[in-house]
């Protein structure tokens, strides 16, 4: 519950303050919040499954999130960008899928 | 397919397992509490990173959209002031109308007051009333202009728009069906004014209009009918219909009114010499009426010209 409480600080606290980002940050967004959203869903599948570790969380969020970034940065470089884009979309929400699928067969047994 | 099938089957971090492994073989419990400070901070970490992503990426309403909004209001102020401004035109034209009377009454001189009744009606300077057609066009129901008048489209022809070229044809067909005043949305036209187009807009007397068009015909709304409708107007205007989908409706009535052209005003002025005063009694020579002659704007257009006489 404590963890819910700080997402929704969290949500307050962007939505209150709504600072300015970068130009150059902006289209690392996008990859950077379905990279969190990858990681929140295993996290919460892990809690389920009773192997859920902080440091192992903590980890995946930032490797997530920067991997993700990076991999866009690479594909702008490159001149692939929407395309490098569009792959890392898809595997993180096949696996964001599947983390759902697995939390909702814990939750509903079905 | 290694990748896809491990994807599909367990997308979990792999992390997960082996640190409960390795906690379960620490004779620690697998799971650590979700409660630390570093899941917590993380957490609301990835709620401001939320909240900002879904915050910067929404799109905002741009600089130009202000300016856009901004000229709207401006236009519509202006578009206002302008309709009061005619509308004072007109009243103060009245006025100017009835002093004239007034003087050429105590002038003594030739009664002209039918003369120029009779002149100004022809020249579309003041409002009639009387009975006549209708005529409604609108664009097609398909246009886009529907939905979204304030973003027209920057090229091309649209076939179910209602042109200035349409308008010429039946406001022509009109006249020559007997049409005695004619206005559109509430503009008369005089023998000067014009027809046209600018970018997409129907533009009457320098004014731009807005569809619906409507089409204000004085005369027998009967004999109007009976002649425009078979007459090359009214073919080009069913073929509208029918081809391009253009809607009108043409409604005949008993008491319609057409207002005065607010844009008329004096370019040509003549002494009252013998030629003109047939309809007035050709008396002695009228010396109590000043024979002024105005600055002739345009002598060569082919402008009604207007008799005033003032004493």
């Amino acid at each position: 519950m404590i963890p819910v409480l700080g997402l929704v600080a969290g949500l307050a606290v962007g939505l209150f303050l709504d600072p300015s980002v970068p130009v150059w940050l902006q289209p690392y967004l996008p990859i950077a919040v379905i990279a969190a959203l990858d990681a929140v869903f295993g996290a919460i599948r892990a809690i389920l499954d009773g192997i859920f570790n902080d440091k192992v969380f903590v980890v995946s969020f930032l490797s997530n999130v920067v991997v993700a970034a990076f991999i866009v940065f690479l594909g702008d470089q490159l001149g692939v960008g929407s395309q490098l884009s569009t792959g890392v979309v898809v595997v993180l929400g096949v696996r964001i899928f599947s983390n759902v699928a697995s939390i909702r067969r814990h939750l509903f047994k079905a | 397919m290694t990748l896809l099938t491990t994807m599909m089957e367990r997308p979990l971090d792999a992390g997960y397992q082996e640190a409960a492994d390795r906690r379960a073989a620490a004779g620690l419990p697998r799971a650590t509490s979700t409660r630390t400070v570093l899941v917590v901070v993380l957490m609301v970490l990835a709620g401001f990173l939320f909240a900002v992503a879904a915050q910067s990426l929404r799109p905002k309403p741009t600089a130009a959209a202000a300016v856009k909004k901004e000229l709207v209001t401006r236009i519509e102020a202006l578009q206002k002031h302008g309709t009061e401004q005619e509308a004072k035109v007109a009243s103060l034209g009245k006025q100017v109308r009835e002093f004239e009377a007034l003087a050429l009454q105590q002038s003594g001189g030739p009664d002209l007051t039918t003369t120029i009744k009779d002149l100004e009606v022809q020249a579309g300077a003041v409002p009639l009333t009387g009975p006549g057609l209708t005529l409604t066009l609108d664009d097609a129901a398909s246009t886009q202009a529907d939905g979204n008048a304030g973003n027209r489209p920057s090229s091309g022809f649209e076939e179910g728009r209602v042109t200035s070229g349409d308008l010429q044809i039946i406001v022509n067909g009109l006249w020559g069906a007997g049409a005695e005043a004619i206005s559109i949305n509430g503009h008369r036209l005089s023998s000067t004014a014009a027809i046209r187009f600018a970018g997409q807009a129907i533009i009457v007397d320098f004014r731009p209009l807005s569809r619906p068009y409507v089409i204000t015909a004085l005369g027998d709304s009967q004999g109007m009918q009976q002649l425009f409708e078979p007459s090359f107007a009214g073919l080009y205007l069913s073929q509208l219909t029918e081809e391009y989908k253009i809607r009108s409706i043409m409604a005949g009535s008993d008491s319609l009114t057409v207002p005065g052209d607010s844009a008329a005003r004096l370019e040509v002025a003549k002494p009252v010499g013998p030629p003109v005063v047939s309809t007035a009694p050709s008396t002695s020579s009228t010396p109590s009426l000043q024979k002024r002659t105005t600055t002739p704007a345009s002598p060569s257009s082919a402008t009604p010209t207007r008799q005033e006489t003032s004493s």
